[in-house]
Parts: C-alpha cells; structure tokens; sequence
C-alpha cells in the first residue's frame, strides 16, 4: 500500500533521516521504535506527506505523494488517511462531536446525515458517547484520545498514522486505546505508529526500530507469538 | 545592562514584524504631535511676532460717507482710555478695475483698498517684517495675492478705468496684521500719498477706517458704547482686535489643530494596540515568567526585562518621530511663516514639540508598565498554568445542513468565539474610516453648490455685486436690464444691502447688515421660521439671534432715519458671510444708502455657468460677477484648502494604519493559533483555506466598522463641522456625502488594501508547519 524509497530528510545541515526505503501492506500494523531524536516522528510525518523531504519517494497505493502540490496533498490527506497525536489536537471552539464530523463535513464523502451517524457509531464503539456535546477542556485525556480516534476514522481512511498515541495517558487509558487499535486493525485498518512503548509496539506486527535516522533494525511477529516477551528480547540486543 | 540589551535585541529578532509595525505606529502618532505641535509653536511665535511690530488695532469701526474730523479728535480726548487712535482713509478700488498680467482681479472675491503707510501703529510691513516705504508708483502687495496669483516684486499692477491709467511697480510684498488672513474679505495695497490722491480723483470710493489702541485692561466693549453714544460715524461694521486674531488663528491654526487631532487618536490606538501586544506576549511568556518566579527572579528584574524592549521602541520611535516633524511641521507651517513671518518666540516650535513627544512617551511607558504589573501578580502556579487562566472561548456548532461554503462557516464561527481579540483592529478600522470620510464629507458639503444655503441665499448659480461706485443705482438698472432679456439667465433676484441699528445684549446700539430683496426666487431653507413676510418681520441670522438671545416670533427694534420700528422675528437661517451677522427684512433703503446691490441668478439648463460668468464680466464691467462655488470657496478661504490637505493626509494616515493593524493582528493571531492551525492542516485543510478563514475574519471585522465609522462620520461629523463653522453662523450643518465615494470607493479602497495584506501577512501560515506544531 505504502512504499517507501531511499527517502532523506534533512534540517539546515543535519541528516535526520538517511535512505530509507520499507513497504506497508494493507492491514499491517507498523510500530516505529527508537530513542529521542532518532528521527521516529519526522520518518511519520514525511511519509504521511505532512513533511516535505529532502530527497526519496513515498508512493501510495502507486502514486508519488511526495510530488504533489500542498492542495492536492492536503485533499489527498483528508480522505486517505487519518491522524492521532501524542497529545489530543483539537479545536477548542467545538464541541467533541462537531471536531469529530469536521472532517467528514470538509471531505464532503457522505451526506451530513451520514457522517453524523457514522460518528455516533464510532463514539458508541469507543465508549465515549456521553462526552458528545462536551467542551473538549471537559474530559479525560483517555477519552479525549478516543475521541480523536474517532475524528480520524470519519472519512473511512485507508492508513491511520498515530505518533505516541498513547504517550500521555495513564495506563487504563493506554489500554482502552490499544484494545481500540488492535480492533480497528483486525477489521482491516491499516496503522502506523510512533512509540516509546514496548506494550504498545507488542501490539503491532512489524516494529521499525530507527537509530541515528536509519533503520537499524525490523521485526515482524509471527502468529501467535508472545510479542511482548520477543520484543524485550530483541530490544534489548540493539 | 548588557544581559537586558541582549534579551531586547533576541526578542526583537523573534518578532520582527510586530516590533517594526509597533514601531511605525509609534514614529507616526511621535511624528504627527510634534508635526502638530511644531505647527503650533510656529504659529504662535508668528503671529505674536507679527502683531509685535504690525501693532493691530484693538478695535476699528469701518464707515462709508461723510464725517466730522474735529469731532472724531474731541472724542479721542476726552477718553482717557484710549492710547493711540488713527483714522485710515481707505480707497476701495473695484477689482475689474486692477489688471495683473494682463488680466483683472475679477475673478478673485476679495475687496481691494489702497492706503498709505500708517503712522503710529497699524503698520504694513514688508517681508522681512519691518515697516514698508513704498515710493511714487510703486506699490506694495498683500502676501496673499503673491501667493494666490504669483505676484513678485518688479509685476505692474496698472488701474484702469475709462481713459485713466496708472501703472504701478511692485516694489513690497506686504504683511498685514488686520487683514493678512484668507478668511478676511478685505485686502490692503500700500501706495504713495501722491498715487493715492491721484487715483482718487478717477475712480475708487472712500471708506474709513476709525482705528484705536486702549489702555492695557480697558475692555472694547467700553469703548463700543462710547463710541456710538457719543454719534461718531459707524455707516459699516466694528471689529474687535480679538476676532481679527480669531480669524488668522483659523486661518492658520486649523490644519494645527487638525494634525494635533488625528495625532492624539493615533496615540490612542498605539496605546491601545500596545496594550493588547503587551498581553498576547505575556500569555504566551507566561510559562517562562513563571519559571523565572520559581528560580527566584525578584519581581522588579522580571518587570524590567519585560518594560526595557518597550522603552527602548518609545524612546526610538519618539527621537524619530521628533526629527522627522521638523520637516513635516514645517512644510505645514510654510504659510504661516509666509503670512507673518518667524515672529518672536521661535523657541516655541521646539519646545512645544519637545513637551508633546515626552508626554507621549511617559503615557506609553506608564502604560506598559501597568499592564505589565498586572500581569506579574499572578502566582508561579497560575503563569506555569498560563493556559488555564485564558477565558473560556465560546463554542459554536457546524451546521446540519454540511459545510456548503466551509471556510465561511468556520470563519464566522471562529469569529463569533473570538471576537474579543478583534475589538482593537475594530476600533481602528472604524476610526480609519471615519477618518477617511469625515474631510471628504466636509469637503464635499463645502463644494456642493447647495452649501450657499448657509450663506444666507438659496441655491443660485452666479453672484453678481456692485459696489463702491458713486453710481451704483444705475449700474443695478444696467444688470436688471440686461439679464431681463437676456434668455440663457433663468431667474435672477436683486437684493440690497444698508445699515439699521439695532439695541444690542448690552442695551447698546449698533449697526446691523441687512438684506432686503425677493427672498422667494432663491428660497432660503430657515432653521427655525420662514422668511419676512411684510414690513413688519426681520429674520435674524443664527449668530445674532443667539447672540440677541431672540426666538421667531419675539420682536426687535430697529432705528432707521431715525425712525423706530418694531419688527418680529420670523425666522433664523445660517449665514457665514459678513462674520455670520447678517439680517432679511423689507426695508426701503434710500438708494444713497445702499451698501451694496447683490444680484443672484440661474443659468437655464445648458447654458456653462462659466461662460455666462465671463459673459456677463465683459458686460457688466464695473460689477464683481462670481460663480457661486468659486464664492463659496473664496470666502471660506483657507478652509477648504486646509480640508484638502487634512484630506489627503487622512486618506493615506488611515490607509498606512490599517495596513499595520492588520500585520500585527495577523502575526499575533496566527502565533497564538498555531495549534488550531496545525490542527487544521494535519485534518485536512490547506494552507489556502487556512489563509482565507484569516482573511474572512478580518474583512468581515472591517465590514462592519466601515458600516459603523461611515454612520459616525455622518453623524457625528455633521456635529464636528457644525462646531468648526458655528463661530462662522452657521451651527447645524447637514453632511452632503458624495454616494458613489463615500459608500463605495472608499471602502472598497480600504477592503482592497486589507485584502491585499492578509494576502501577505496570511503568508506566515506556510510557515505553522505540522511537524513544528505537533511535535512541541
């Protein structure tokens, strides 16, 4: 679904990411490990084409989203892909469930009806229907998440990239969003995520481990294995 | 020190926009007081100079006819009170009878009287402000025509009339105390006592001028009474040295008062702006503010870091804005120093500038200082928290109906949550507004035909006078006759000008201008009544109605050859001609008493009023023939010119200002929304839309303030220019707003130039990189 090809980044004159090149299959769950500074959120941003990069290509179901123009990209971005951040991004001039339907309303797929219901659905299915016409300053930092898992599953999208998604939640939190994902993926969801956390990496299929703004290592799971114990253990040799 | 100087400049490198459209707000209104007050200073220094050497009289009664020398210089006697006191003979020459280059004084509304040197005070002085001697066929020119006409010393000014011809040489231009202002009717030509018997034995009509200086303390109102208790010749108006000195300051004076106006609004709005950049900076410094608190920082070194970088901008923007007022203030003030000369007290044009720019710094550093204060009492937890004690926004809700036009929807609900934040850009396009209009609108008023109606007459198209002529009676018959057959003049109405006295507040009697003709050919729009309807009414202008304290309906009495009459007042109407004092009633003047006939007349539909004009010059040869806007225009004098000016000035102060508002606003806003922005982007919006949200914003902010600054320019403009021209008769002005300027050019001018900078200024939203945003 996703290829990447010898991609490089560079800020001013430091190389945050050298050559690297991997492929996401549709319905992989791609974790990205590495330590601070490592290059692990700019590799997310680039090849979601939120980034621009210095050299290398990104394609998408075959087409070259590192030559498009920021329009094209951005409606591009609207209904392909979604996005979760570390720490929940929304705008506080709206309720949860008018930041959950804007996009849907913007990408225009679906009928307003629709939309609405399709974003009951998904609020329902994270448990978070009772915070719908909350002030986003009004809830917890789990439902929060949730709610921004929920914004980006509005328009239906092919890949949701997340970047520490649960970075600041406490760990009943953490969990409720890891159950979240595992489901979203087991239905077909394609993800890609940015942690620090071996619990949440162990969740995923494949985990990228980057160093120094390369690919120093891959791993991929094999069924039925017990990921959490393989992936301390191969943690541990790099 | 250093640790400060270094901290000021990191910060100004981080807000360079803000800090460079700050400091152009503040050079602005630094260069605009001192600009003003260096007018000012000018201005006084200039006129006391003048009256220093001129010497003006305190009070002078002009007067036509015959009268008793002997019993002028008993009066002057037996008044101990009296300093000095002069009687200047006046030769009043009609302008079609002065020929400059070629071409008659015509065209130019003034009266012209020719005197010799005055002796003991009075003085007409040449330019280097001393007494003129002007010598056998020379002659010496008002400062005004050099200036009007271009006349330079070595010009011939010759006199015509019939066969007699006098040519004079320009050897002085001259200054004059009395009559040096626009605004004055009259104007002064100095020639030898030789010339001056000579041309009065062939044309011109004498007027007298009884002059006097007073003892210091003496009030004129004294020597008012006296004068006309005692019977002295009074055939013409008095005028006090306080309203000579009124009208020069006007003259001079408004375009000072004006800058100083606009300057101190434009203080207002940099304090203001300052404030809220002041603010937004703090809020967002607040974490750090807080982390200094925490380590320790006394309160007084935090407050110092944040109080040097303003300080050191005042300090910047006032030196500049003090040196570049010295050009600009005296660009303004050419006129006057043209006019009067450098006078006495140049210190002032440099203190008074000095004064204003200190004030206007310690205002803003005062200022910055509260806030700053304010700020800083909040605890270390509340600035480490710096989120949580920003005021809940509102909430708006995305339509039902979908996004059918997105950004207009998310603009205007972002709007209705943030609309606090947009109060000061608000006010700024509102004032922007009404400061483009309120002098275009007043300019306009003025140069509508239909402003004759505050001059005491109907709308006409031309004004015909004839004076100072022993013949007058049969100059009027030769006008009346040849505009009754004449088929391109529509309607015309004779009206004559003579002298009734009349009991003034005090109980005195004085001499008071009135009108008797047709009122009905040119009606008259009163502001309270009708015009007099029979012999038994008088209509006041507003000036001495409010002055006589008279209400329509009351009743006044007048003396005329010595018969009292009883008149009602049966209406008030505005009138800025004659100082405002003016009166309509049907009094038979006996033809030998008659000022002045004034003939109003419209062309029919087609005819060029300008070439009627010239027409009926080369006809009518010995009458004062003026179309009625050139009238206007001339007799209004400096004030429109000043307009024109305060005009042209407001256009591009307003213009320059909301372009700076709408940067800084801009750069604020976008920094303090780069969350919402990266948020935005990272679901889905481009850059574009993100840029046009911004803009719907800000031009929708303007909208209405155009809206709201174009009604307060109607209306409260039409009060402003009420006061400004109330000292003149006329109180209660109605705005004549030109539709297609006034609703539509001028803003759309101002949307354009804002639309134009929200293209610019949204450009920084390219630079909210997702990456940037979300990874802090």
């Amino acid at each position: 679904m996703i290829k990447v090809e010898k991609i490089s980044k560079s800020f001013k004159n430091a190389k945050v990411l050298q050559d690297i090149s991997f492929e996401i299959k549709k319905g992989d769950f791609v974790a990205v490990m590495g330590p601070s500074g490592s290059g692990k959120s700019t590799l997310l941003y680039s090849i979601s084409g939120m980034d621009s990069l210095s050299c290398g290509s990104v394609l998408f179901e075959g087409i070259n989203i590192s030559e498009m123009q920021e329009e094209e990209l951005s409606a591009f971005r609207l209904t392909k892909m979604g996005f979760v951040f570390q720490n929940a991004q929304m705008l506080k001039n709206l309720s949860v469930f008018d930041n959950i339907i804007l996009p849907g309303l913007v990408a225009k797929k679906e009928l307003p009806d629709d939309i609405r219901k399709r974003a009951t659905k998904l609020m329902k299915r994270m448990e978070i229907e009772g915070i719908k016409e909350r002030d986003i300053r009004e809830v917890s930092g789990g439902q929060l998440q949730r709610a921004s898992i929920c914004r980006a599953m509005i328009n239906n999208p092919e890949i949701l990239f997340l970047d520490e998604p649960t970075g600041a939640l406490n760990s009943g939190a953490t969990d409720q969003v890891l159950a979240i994902l595992e489901d979203l993926n087991r239905d077909g969801m394609t993800i890609m995520t940015i942690t620090h956390n071996p619990h949440v990496a162990a969740k995923a299929r494949k985990v990228l481990y980057i160093r120094d703004g390369q690919i120093a290592a891959c791993k991929e799971f094999s069924v039925g294995a017990d990921r959490e114990r393989e992936l301390d253990e191969w943690l541990s040799r790099h | 020190m250093k640790l400060f100087l270094k901290l000021v400049r990191k910060d100004f490198k981080r807000n360079r926009v803000i800090t460079t459209a700050l400091a152009v707000f503040l050079i602005l209104s630094a260069l605009l007081m001192a600009g003003g007050l260096r007018v000012a200073g000018t201005m006084i220094s200039s006129l006391n100079g003048l009256n220093e050497l001129a010497v003006p009289p305190e009070y002078l009664q002009m007067h036509k006819g015959t009268y008793e020398e002997e019993a002028f210089e008993s009066f002057v006697e037996t008044h101990d009170y009296i300093k000095d006191s002069l009687i200047v003979k006046m030769l009043n020459i009609n302008n079609a009878n002065i020929i400059q280059q070629g071409e008659t004084l015509e065209k130019c509304l003034m009266d012209n009287g020719f005197i010799t040197q005055n002796e003991g005070f009075d003085f007409l002085l040449n330019m280097d402000n001393e007494i003129a001697v002007v010598l056998d066929a020379g002659i010496g020119v008002p400062v005004y025509y050099a200036q009007e006409l271009g006349i330079e010393v070595g010009d011939v000014i010759t006199l015509h009339k019939s066969d007699y011809i006098k040519e004079l040489t320009v050897t002085t231009i001259i200054r004059d105390a009395q009559m040096n202002a626009a605004l004055a009717s009259s104007k002064r030509f100095l020639i030898s006592q030789a010339d001056r018997d000579e041309i009065s034995q062939h044309m011109g009509e004498w007027e007298y001028c009884f002059e006097f200086l007073l003892e210091e303390g003496t009030s004129t109102a004294v020597l008012q009474k006296d004068y006309i208790d005692a019977g002295l010749p009074a055939n013409g108006v008095a005028i006090t040295g306080s309203l000579l000195t009124m009208l020069n300051g006007l003259s001079y004076g408004l375009a000072a008062f004006i800058i100083i106006a606009i300057s101190i609004l434009l203080i207002m709005i940099a304090v203001l702006c300052l404030s809220y950049i002041i603010r937004a900076t703090l809020a967002e410094e607040s974490y750090t503010i807080g982390e200094m608190k925490a380590i320790g920082f006394p309160g007084k070194a935090i407050e110092k870091i944040y109080q040097i970088k303003y300080i050191i901008l005042v300090l910047a923007a006032v030196v500049l804005g003090f040196l570049a007022a010295i050009p600009f203030g005296d660009f303004l003030s050419s006129s006057v120093v043209m006019y009067c000369g450098y006078g006495s007290s140049e210190w002032m044009k440099w203190t008074s500038p000095f004064i204003g720019v200190t004030l206007l710094s310690l205002i803003v550093v005062l200022g910055c200082r509260k806030i700053i204060r304010k700020n800083l009492k909040s605890t270390v937890v509340e600035l480490m928290r710096g989120g949580e004690r920003i005021k809940k926004e509102g909430h708006y809700s995305l339509p039902s109906a979908g996004l059918k036009y997105r950004n207009l929807t998310i603009a205007l609900g972002e709007l209705k949550c943030k609309w606090k934040e947009y109060t000061v850009i608000f006010f700024v396009f509102v004032f922007s507004s009404f400061l483009i209009l309120l002098p275009m609108n007043m300019k306009n008023t003025i140069e509508d035909p239909s402003f004759i109606t505050y001059m005491g007459v109907g709308e006409s198209d031309i004004r015909i006078d004839i004076q100072y002529s022993e013949k007058l009676m049969e100059q009027k018959d030769i006008a009346d006759s040849y505009l009754e057959n004449d088929s391109e003049i529509e309607n015309y109405a004779i009206y004559r000008n003579g002298y009734v006295q009349f009991q003034n507040a005090d109980g005195q009697w004085e001499y008071m201008r009135v009108q008797n003709g047709d009122q009905s050919v040119f009606p008259l729009n009163y502001l309270k009544g009708s015009a007099p309807d029979d012999r038994k009414e008088i209509a006041l202008s507003y000036l001495y109605a409010s002055e006589l304290g008279k209400e329509v309906g009351e009743t006044l009495t007048v003396i005329y050859q010595r018969e009292e009459r009883i008149l009602t007042v049966s209406g008030i109407y505005q009138d800025v001609t004659y100082g405002g004092k003016t009166a309509k009633a049907a009094i038979d003047f006996d033809e030998n008493e008659v000022e002045v006939y004034i003939i109003y007349l419209d062309v029919s539909d087609g005819v060029s009023i300008e070439e009627k004009t010239d027409e009926l010059r080369s006809i009518l040869t010995n009458s004062k023939i003026t179309p009625i806007s050139e009238f206007v225009s001339q007799t209004l004098g400096g004030i429109t010119n000043n307009m024109r000016l305060a005009e042209g000035a407001a256009i591009l102060i307003s213009l320059l200002l909301i372009m700076l508002i709408t940067v800084m606003i801009l750069q604020l806003i976008t920094a303090r929304e780069h969350s919402a922005i990266a948020i935005k982007k990272a679901i889905g919006f481009s850059n574009r839309d993100i840029r046009v949200q911004f803009g719907i914003r800000i031009l929708m902010i303007q909208f209405v303030a155009i809206v709201v600054g174009t009604i307060l320019a109607n209306f409260l403009g039409e009060v402003i220019f009420g006061w400004m021209l109330n000292f003149m008769g006329a109180s209660k002005i109605k705005m004549l707003v030109e539709p297609v300027t006034a609703y539509l050019l001028c803003p759309a001018l101002q949307l354009l130039v804002v639309f134009i900078t929200v293209i610019v200024g949204t450009k920084v939203v390219r630079n909210y990189h997702i990456r940037d945003q979300i990874m802090e």
